[in-house]
């Protein structure tokens, strides 16, 4: 297999050299991995497998032509059939790309115990001694407990003479327990993730643990009645908070061809207190939402999305660059080389304010405390995050603990309601991801402080 | 590829079976009201289960050249499964091809002509909307092999269009909607063009509503949602965990008289069907509810041995992933109302089509608590015009023990066939 892939990586090169178009570019992987996956007695899975995949994106004429294969001992066949594609078209409004500069290079995840070095035999014994946590009690009725190992080798080439691999590795768990009482059945998960080797799930039985421990006092929580809160946000959920109230609206192919959203998302529109910092970083080799290159060939950088309170940048592919006339920022991103790139983010933040989690506290005299995630969703001006549960603040002190806290807001009025921003910044990933566009999961990270916010819907009775 | 199978599973393996799948399509992509790219796609995929002292391991691979490796890794990770009881099958029988000929005719540059010209259709009611759309054509094939004596393969064909519409209204105001189809052929879609141009007409005045518990309406694909967090309970797997709230009420009455529900994998005009699962069970029609009566549920094989019931036909399978229990089509039985008499009772009430954060809840216990990204007032028995920055939130199990009202009118949205449902007491809040 590698002999072929070396071989179709030849010939790609061969044929983008002398591409007739105004752009083109070849995507090709070759990846392998191990999933285990367990429910409460019972193996659910073992599996080991591997895949190759490839793609050829080429813009003529203004039209792009885009074509995905797994038979990659025909690239010839499919770059033909991209051309095809593109001269199918004559557009009145023709696409364009922003040029990038050829680079050459090679990356490596750096892993100090790669996972293709570990048994199977270890790799099982570890995730079935975190199962047994997760199991930890007779009010538990299933678990689920996931291991995943994939190990991928990645080539980008372009018709700008870009040659770029990235020899990832990327390894995961994912814990659950279900608790039942009655006819209740709570369920609580945690997923922890990465690039790198077997060492980041390894030592996890704390998370295990938790997972445990929550499921089973979810049992005793109350459901939050529906209204209006100040609410405090952990640094999980702020991190989710950002990514789905504002993050989403960054990604410049909702605003590039719309006239009344390049009014909005002017420049130097005031979105929110003067404390309020939002990057999205993709060149963070620690973090899940790390790419070396997008999925263009492009650099991934620093982008300053909000700065004092005041939009200053946002996410761009090379066509909504060019067409913005703004700097690419390296954000074009796919699943994988079958899927064509789209403005993705990578890791986004909420950068550190200078009000303490004590400080923070101490300012509430009536609301709630909002702890870890389930998810979250947005159309762009409104947006859902779901903490996995909370407690009552009484002036400034945690009591009762409540589920079923999902919070609502929209662009305009929530991120002008924060009204402080913690010191005690932490980044977040897991196995699952963002999706878009219908691409999910993409690994991405999010983070922030602690940070309070007031006047959140809460739904409820 | 049947020889390199058979030659490479173990000789003392109990038993294997494997899937090929191929797939072709051409998608035709339109963003912010124009064509953007033109795709082909072409791919294919061999996943393997091998069963050694009744323990069964799993491999898969979209290498063509690597079947042969495959099944010898399925086989080496055997010994880490656990003991399986089920039998695979041996006399499965394919009755059709879920395929339609005409599904060739498909012509890019004709169906971009047509697709533009349905986007102006919009724009010519409103000029600065944003119009994303899909059209796609695609046909493929699936194989089933086992040492049982089963090797069959059919034929599929899909054709598919979703359109989605951006209107932003005022400062930040936006109303997103949009409408799909599927057919095995290509087919006239251009009747969504004003289902969407009256939606968004309606979005665009605003109305308000005091929180409090209100009727809601759920448009078809909106109740396909719903019921879609009842037919996770129903799910051989849920039941066996013992995670299902139904586990343990199969002949009891738990829900209203007028729910009833069906497991149909034969839904008049759906692309979504299948002469056998991924296991090679034929499927049959299923009652799931029967007026309020829980009647039965879905299984793959492994989860029938469990539960003690023959199997269902309920198994779906990718090449890359071993089989699970999953619903075929889902359909019910209809009211006696129109739409519109149902919409003529209400006094204050909501029709909500699209919601922002469903399924982020506890949905094992049937909960939800929504955001509603397009909803629409009921007064004194008018649709009236939008409810913004506003949830609901309920408990679906609890609602639907409660006064629900079907429509006679059903509509097919991708593999479900479903009327408009309307639900009493839904906690309002805004």
């Amino acid at each position: 297999m590698n002999d072929k892939f070396f071989q179709t990586l030849e010939e790609g090169r061969k044929l983008i050299s002398s591409a007739p178009c105004e752009y083109a570019d070849i995507r090709l992987s070759l990846s392998e991995g191990t999933g285990i996956s367990l429910s409460k007695d019972n193996i659910e899975s073992v599996s080991s497998s591997d895949s190759v995949g490839g793609s050829v994106r080429i813009l003529k004429n203004g039209a792009w032509g885009f074509s995905t294969f797994n038979d990659i001992g025909n690239l010839e066949k499919y770059f033909k059939a991209a051309l095809r594609s593109a001269m199918m078209v004559n557009p009145a409004e023709k696409s364009l790309a922003a040029a990038g500069q050829g680079r050459r290079a090679s990356f490596k995840t750096a892993s100090i115990r790669p996972a293709e070095s570990v048994t199977l035999d270890e790799k099982f014994e570890l995730i079935n001694s975190y199962n047994k946590i997760l199991m930890g009690s007779e009010k538990i009725q299933t678990t689920r407990a996931i291991y995943r190992d994939v190990k991928t080798y990645y080539v980008y080439l372009n018709s700008e003479g870009s040659d770029l691999s990235f020899d990832k590795s990327y390894c995961g768990i994912s814990l659950a327990s279900v608790a039942k009482s009655g006819s209740l059945v709570q369920p609580f998960h945690e997923s922890l993730s990465g690039y790198g080797g077997f060492e980041l799930v390894e030592g996890k039985e704390n998370a295990a643990e938790n997972v445990l421990k929550t499921s089973l006092d979810l049992l005793d929580a109350e459901s939050l009645p529906g209204g209006k809160y100040d609410v405090i946000l952990d640094p999980k959920l702020c991190g989710v908070f950002i990514h789905e109230a504002f993050g989403h609206l960054s990604e410049a192919d909702f605003v590039h061809e719309n006239p009344r959203m390049r009014d909005i998302m002017k420049i130097g529109r005031d979105f929110g207190p003067e404390i309020l910092n939002v990057y999205d970083e993709g060149d963070r080799p620690e973090l899940s939402g790390y790419i070396p290159f997008d999925d263009e060939g492009m650099e991934p950088s620093s982008t300053a999305l909000i700065k004092n309170g005041i939009l200053s940048g946002r996410l761009h592919s090379r066509e909504t660059a060019y067409k913005m006339n703004e700097e690419p920022t390296g954000n074009a991103r796919a699943i994988g080389v079958m899927r064509q790139p789209i403005v993705r983010m990578t890791n986004t933040y909420i950068e550190n304010g200078k009000s303490s989690k004590d400080e923070i506290f101490d300012a509430v005299d009536d609301g709630i405390y909002a702890v870890d995630v389930i998810g979250g969703q947005t159309n762009l001006e409104m947006f859902t995050f779901t903490a996995g549960y909370g407690y009552m603040v009484k002036n400034g002190k945690t009591g009762r603990m409540f589920k079923d806290i999902i919070l609502s807001g929209n662009v305009f009025n929530t991120l002008k309601n924060i009204k402080m921003i913690g010191n005690d910044k932490k980044m977040f990933g897991g196995l699952g991801g963002c999706g878009k566009g219908g691409q999910s999961p993409l690994p991405v990270s999010f983070g922030g402080p602690h940070m309070l916010v007031s006047d959140v819907l809460i739904g409820g009775k | 590829m049947k020889n390199i199978l058979f030659s490479a599973v173990p000789k003392d393996a109990a038993w294997f079976d494997a899937v090929y799948i191929t797939g072709r399509s051409t998608p035709i992509s339109f963003k912010n009201n124009r064509i953007y790219s033109v795709n082909e796609s072409e791919n294919s995929g061999f996943g393997v289960r091998v069963n050694m002292d009744g323990k069964t391991g799993f491999s898969s691979t979209n290498d063509p050249s690597g079947v042969a490796d495959t099944v010898r890794r399925a086989a080496a990770t055997a010994p880490y499964g656990e003991v399986e009881k089920f039998k695979i099958p041996g006399g499965t029988v394919k009755g059709f091809d879920p395929h339609d000929s005409s599904i060739d005719l498909f012509d890019p540059k004709e169906e971009i002509a047509a697709a533009e010209l349905f986007i102006r259709k919009i724009e010519s009611a409103f000029p600065s909307i944003n119009v994303d759309m899909s059209v796609s054509a695609s046909a493929g094939s699936f194989r089933l092999i086992n040492s049982q004596g089963v090797d069959l393969e059919y034929i599929d064909s899909l054709y598919s269009v979703s359109v989605s519409c951006s209107y932003v209204v005022k400062d930040g105001d936006k109303i997103d909607t949009w409408e799909s189809v599927s057919a095995l052929k290509p087919i006239d879609y251009n009747y969504l063009s004003d289902i969407l141009i009256n939606r968004i007409a309606r979005g665009i005045n605003r109305e308000k509503l005091a929180s409090g518990t209100y009727p809601v309406i759920l448009p078809p694909s909106a109740a396909a949602r719903f019921l879609g967090i009842i037919a996770s309970g129903l799910n051989g797997q849920a039941l066996w965990k013992g995670i299902s709230p139904l586990a343990g009420k199969m002949g009891e009455k738990v829900f209203s008289d007028s729910l009833s529900l069906i497991d149909d994998p034969r839904i008049e005009g759906s692309p979504y069907t299948a002469p056998f699962d991924g296991e090679g069970i034929n499927p049959s029609r299923r009652a799931l509810i029967n007026k309020g009566v829980v009647e039965g549920f879905i299984a793959d094989l492994k989860y029938a041995e469990r539960l003690g019931i023959d199997p269902t036909g309920n198994a779906a399978r990718g090449y890359s992933s071993l089989p699970s229990p999953s619903f075929n089509g889902i359909t019910m039985d209809p009211g006696s109302m129109s739409f519109n008499e149902i919409v003529k009772g209400i006094e204050l009430g909501i029709v909500a089509e699209q919601f922002i954060g469903l399924g982020q809840s506890n949905t094992l216990n049937g909960d939800f608590s929504a955001n509603l990204d397009l909803a629409f007032l009921v007064e004194n028995g008018e649709i009236k015009g939008r409810l913004k920055d506003c949830m609901i939130s309920g408990n679906v199990y609890d609602l639907m023990k409660g006064n629900i009202i079907l429509s006679r009118e059903m509509e097919r949205k991708g593999s479900s066939l479903l009327p408009y449902i309307c639900l009493d007491g839904v906690s309002f809040t805004a």
